[in-house]
């Protein structure tokens, strides 16, 4: 089969890979010239002009149709769409807000990296096939590796760049170990869907349930790595801390978001009908994950750390959505669906974390990055604009109206009570929901505090705004849109309409509708 | 008028918002221009407020469930109309008058800063509009998310309002007020949210609904098993009861209105804390019949302790406004254990002692403010004598003190009374509903909070207004352009709750009359026996012949036309004598 036959439904997949290489290319000839002005600023525009291009691209083709050619090991589904939108969305603002990185001579392979991990999210939401999700997470995760290395030349963050190596290629190691498991108990397939046999069936068969658990968990785990849940949550700090602050906005989002879709992908293999030992450590992970990240970041006196904690407490809440599944009624929205909820949520964190990050990347203190509370006290006196984006941002991380982060809590936590009490997981459900809610009074109080030192202090440091315009147009846009799609009901929409066009239904149409699935359904008047 | 009486209600919500916007964009840099348009913005509001009540109590517009000046909107919408979340808004009896509560005290406190405040003038102003915003929407809303909306807003602005322009230990009180509140609130978020489940899945309308008529309907079906309902009820308490705040959670607020600047205090005082026990009878009472009827015992008995460790405590201060602030503890205990009576006269005496609360309390933090402006004290180790500095401040302080302990002929009285008859009457089935779960044994020990109200607001007013002249050295402190005694200004803000205090203490009647059909139809709809229910008059009947109270009740109405003097007598006669007083 000609191979151009697949293009038209993986464009925008396309324009980024060959994007990728160019912005790689540029860099050549801009180390052999003399480094003049618009050869450093090269890499980064047209950087922005491929995944805009991009974007747009994946607007036009729309939600893909059922027909769409896919090649072996790729899969085009209303997933795919929502992460294009979602992640091409957000990695046009991280472009704009690493615009002014690296100081070094670097930028061709800077951007270029920023790009190749963008397209490793796409194929993420598009593989069919557990070795080419495999490498797509790779694909996603190699190039934050070296972002991180690369943003400041500073010792920390080459120490941050090796331990995050380290830890990521160890548990990329478990993960695929887990997917070898995963092998066997399919019967020898590694197709994600579509293959018949590996359906329920499989998962309530006695020989098959110590490796399906085995696979699951071994996989989770390197899952857990990326979302950067307990007990894989330890780099997160440091690495954080190390890389510059809108890198650590960029590493809050797409290796998160990689490994929400992976988990997806992963369980609806088997339709969310996984054996309840892989649900409870799923449970268990999540509850201790909100708790642990919310408790660790109250004792953080470091803004960065603070919000590092904080994205370990966020991945235990989206959790709470993967663990609900999604919702087999027609429409079922973000309020019942748990996969809808956690893949709006997972947007609105991304666009709220760089948010707060952009902030704290706009401030210098001679020279220096800005990044210990005190240096933040007293910001509304110094820079009005920025204080007011920060708390927007801050207050939508604390889940507080009138920002979209309210909107996020409540489809998650919706979601989780509307598995029902006839449900068998229902009852933990509820029990991890409340728990949810309880965690995000707990980090009230540690966002409190940035707001808190932002207005309510006296300015006690000098800093300057650096980073130029691109930067602060980031800002504006991350802290606009918390408050845009909390009032907008069109915002509101077109971003619930993307999420309500059931994204894994294209996956869950192969694989019989599972008992509990269907008791869900019945349940439901 | 069909589009007035559509959008009025939005209007009173957003029209402060337009006000802080035009202060910050609008109003320059002078000072005087920030505060008047500060002013304006509030007394529009006001006007928008009073307007609406008259259009209601026209019964104009449209009217759903017993909801005037319905509205609504499509706000969340997902391409699903089985989602009913939506921007709703309606207002009835109850919350009628919680708006013009509101919408009267915020000028007030806008106008009580004008000598105050001079640092970062604008974003104070800004930020009280945008408070008494989020109180106007509160009152409004009848979705369940936009009440919770409105509900967790209001913290953001008494944040940094406290925070930047309150005492000494502004970020503790500040910080101590938002997570003690939060702390609750999102347990009443997953309450909410498991109601609405409970609602959909079972309610049979195959909708997921946060419409608040919706869920009380679903409530008073009987629906909802009593095991869910408790644990639904506790979820939703731990947040009111935070901001009531009811005994055991109650240590933010001393401290936050201690701390809070004059205008944080009143409006805290006045309408905050009247967001819980408006959460209490709006959603609490009516969808939860059986969870309130099961906790209303355990309710009861920490509204008692908070009325009496409130009064206790109180007494024991010796600075003013941390007197006053826990005599609002106290004071708060009476409206929680008034409306678990689930008794027409208990909760119409809470709705009443809400308001009354709000205005003496306000008033009393007013007065005490201006103090503090003159003497930079509260300590009334360091005060006294004040009567003579300050005659005209003594009166009010006077009015105030008296409205506040309840003295018949003075708002406070009513409410008092109202909730007292309710509790000891609850256990009886004579008024067409059926028996609550209190009675006599809970009424006597919160009748000895009244007595130590009076004797700690007394003992108040007698160390600072009489005795021997004491003032700090240096004092009265003139250079701000303070007179030694109230200027215009202040007169201006004191004489208006003044005269409320008044009118409403000699003829609650209109007040009554227009909550009670809303109570009985929003909030004790489930207990309703034959449908036949007349109001206190019974319930206050039945206690007359039981207690001694009957001599007090009886007294009033030798001295007033108030309308529950008529206790005694039959139905007929009630409706007689309302022909009679209205031609």
């Amino acid at each position: 089969m000609d191979l151009s036959a697949y293009f038209p439904g993986f464009l925008p997949e396309l324009v980024m890979v060959v994007g990728a290489c160019a912005v790689l290319l540029l860099g050549a000839p801009a180390r052999a010239a003399v480094p003049g002005d618009m050869s450093k600023q090269a890499p980064g525009i047209v950087a922005i002009i491929v995944t805009f291009t991009a974007l747009i691209i994946s607007l036009w083709l729309g939600h893909p149709a059922s027909e769409t050619a896919c090649p072996p090991g790729l899969m085009a589904s209303d997933l795919l769409y929502y992460v294009r939108i979602g992640g091409l969305g957000i990695g046009v603002i991280l472009l704009f807000a690493n615009l002014h990185l690296p100081v070094a001579n670097e930028r061709a392979e800077f951007f270029s990296m920023i790009l190749f991990s963008l397209t490793g999210l796409l194929i993420t939401a598009a593989a069919n096939d557990l070795l080419v999700l495999f490498f797509a997470i790779e694909l996603v995760s190699v190039p934050t590796y070296i972002l991180v290395a690369l943003t400041r030349e500073d010792k920390r963050a080459s120490e941050a760049s090796v331990k995050y190596f380290f830890l990521g290629a160890m548990a990329a190691a478990i993960m695929v170990y887990g997917f070898s498991f995963l092998y066997g108990a399919l019967g020898g397939t590694t197709t994600i869907a579509g293959a018949d046999s590996m359906t329920s069936a499989a998962a309530s068969t006695n020989t098959n349930t110590a490796l399906i658990v085995a696979g699951l968990l071994l996989s989770f785990a390197g899952v857990f790595f990326k979302l950067a849940a307990v007990p894989f949550h330890s780099y997160v700090a440091d690495v954080y801390e190390g890389a510059s602050s809108t890198i650590s906005g960029l590493l809050g989002f797409l290796p998160k978001f990689a490994g929400l879709v992976a988990a997806v992908k992963l369980l609806s293999i088997f339709a969310w009908d996984v054996p309840p030992q892989v649900l409870w450590v799923l449970w268990i992970v999540a509850a201790v994950t909100m708790t642990v990240g919310n408790t660790i970041a109250l004792l953080q006196r470091n803004v960065k750390r603070i919000l590092a904690y904080s994205s370990v407490a966020h991945s235990g809440y989206m959790m709470i959505g993967l663990i609900v599944g999604p919702s087999l009624l027609a429409g079922a929205g973000p309020m019942r669906d748990g996969v809808s909820a956690m893949l709006f949520y997972m947007v609105l964190y991304g666009a709220m974390n760089l948010g707060a990050f952009a902030v704290l990347g706009t401030l210098a203190k001679s020279g220096e990055s800005v990044e210990d509370i005190a240096d933040i006290e007293g910001l509304n006196q110094r820079h009005p604009g920025l204080a007011l984006a920060m708390a927007l941002c801050v207050f939508s991380l604390m889940g507080f109206p009138p920002t979209a982060g309210l909107l996020g809590k409540v489809y998650i936590f919706s979601s989780a009570f509307s598995v029902g009490a006839d449900h068998p997981f229902g009852g933990p459900l509820v029990v991890l929901a409340v728990i949810g809610v309880i965690n995000s009074a707990i980090g009230a109080a540690y966002y409190l505090r940035i707001v808190a030192a932002c207005y309510n202090r006296e300015s006690r440091t000098e800093t300057q705004v650096v980073g130029g315009p691109a930067l602060r147009l980031a800002v504006v846009v991350c802290s606009g849109l918390m408050l845009l799609l909390f009032i907008s009901r069109d915002a509101k929409s077109a971003a619930a309409t993307v999420v309500t066009k059931q994204v894994v239904t294209k996956n869950l149409a192969r694989a019989s509708v599972t008992p509990q699935v269907a008791e869900r359904d019945s349940a439901t008047p | 008028m069909d589009f007035v009486s559509n959008w009025i209600l939005t209007a009173i919500i957003f029209m402060p918002v337009l006000g802080a916007v035009y202060v910050w964009f609008g109003s320059g840099n002078r000072l005087p221009q920030i505060r008047s348009a500060a002013m304006i913005g509030s007394m529009l509001t006001l006007l928008l407020v009073v307007w609406a009540a008259s259009l209601h109590s026209q019964g104009q517009g449209q009217t759903v469930d017993g909801y005037g000046l319905y509205h609504s909107s499509n706000w969340m919408a997902d391409g699903d109309s089985r989602i009913d979340v939506n921007y709703t808004v309606g207002i009835d009896g109850v919350s009628k008058w919680l708006l013009v509560l509101t919408a009267f005290l915020s000028p007030l406190a806008i106008w009580a800063s004008f000598s105050s405040i001079t640092n970062r003038a604008k974003e104070y102003y800004c930020l009280l509009l945008l408070l008494e915003s989020g109180m106007l929407g509160v009152f409004c809303a009848l979705d369940l998310l936009l009440f919770y909306v409105f509900f967790e807003f209001t913290l953001i602005p008494l944040f940094f309002l406290i925070g930047t322009w309150g005492g000494q230990e502004r970020a503790r009180a500040a910080t101590k007020f938002f997570l003690f509140t939060v702390a609750g609130s999102v347990l009443t978020f997953a309450g909410v949210l498991y109601l609405a489940y409970h609602q959909f899945q079972y309610g049979g309308s195959g909708v997921f609904s946060l419409n608040i008529p919706t869920l009380v309907h679903h409530g008073q079906s009987g629906l909802i098993p009593a095991g869910v309902q408790w644990w639904i009820f506790l979820g939703l308490v731990a947040g009111f009861a935070v901001k009531v705040p009811l005994f055991p959670v109650h240590t933010w607020l001393p401290l936050a209105h201690t701390e809070a600047p004059t205008a944080g205090s009143v409006l805290l005082a006045g309408v905050l804390l009247k967001l819980g026990t408006y959460g209490f009878v709006r959603l609490a009472l009516p969808i939860l019949p059986a969870g309130a009827e099961a906790f209303a015992h355990f309710m009861s008995v920490m509204a008692i302790a908070g009325i009496i460790y409130g009064a206790l405590a109180a007494w024991a201060q010796e600075d003013v406004k941390k007197l006053v602030a826990y005599s609002s503890v106290s004071h708060m205990g009476f409206c929680v254990l008034g409306m678990f009576s689930l008794k027409m006269a208990g909760v119409t005496g809470s709705v009443m002692y809400m308001l009354n609360h709000g205005l003496s309390t306000a008033a009393l933090f007013l007065v005490v403010g201006m103090i503090y402006e003159r003497y930079h004290t509260r300590d009334m180790n360091k005060l006294g004598g004040l009567a003579r500095q300050m005659p005209v401040m003594a009166i009010f302080l006077i009015i105030f003190t008296l409205s506040s302990i309840g003295l018949p002929g003075l708002n406070g009285f009513i409410g008092e009374m109202l909730v007292l008859i309710g509790t000891a009457s609850s256990g009886e089935t004579h008024d067409g509903l059926i028996a609550g779960p209190l009675g006599m044994a809970y009424a006597v020990p919160a009748a000895t909070g009244i007595v130590l109200g009076a004797i700690y607001m007394l003992w108040m007013c007698r160390r600072v207004l009489f005795g021997p002249v004491n003032e700090p050295p240096g004092t009265p402190d003139t250079s701000a352009g303070l007179p030694p005694d109230l200027n215009g200004r202040e007169i201006g803000i004191l004489a208006p709750i003044a005269v409320l205090c008044l009118v409403i203490g000699v003829w609650p009647k209109p007040m009554i009359e227009s909550m009670q059909p809303a109570i009985e139809e929003h909030i004790l709809a489930s207990r309703v026996v034959d449908g036949d229910m007349d109001v206190a008059q019974k319930d206050a009947d039945a206690v007359e012949q039981e207690t001694g109270i009957a001599f007090m009740i009886s007294k009033d109405a030798d001295s007033k036309p108030i309308d529950f003097d008529h206790a005694g007598e039959s139905k007929e006669v009630i409706e007689e004598s309302g022909v009679r007083n209205g031609s």
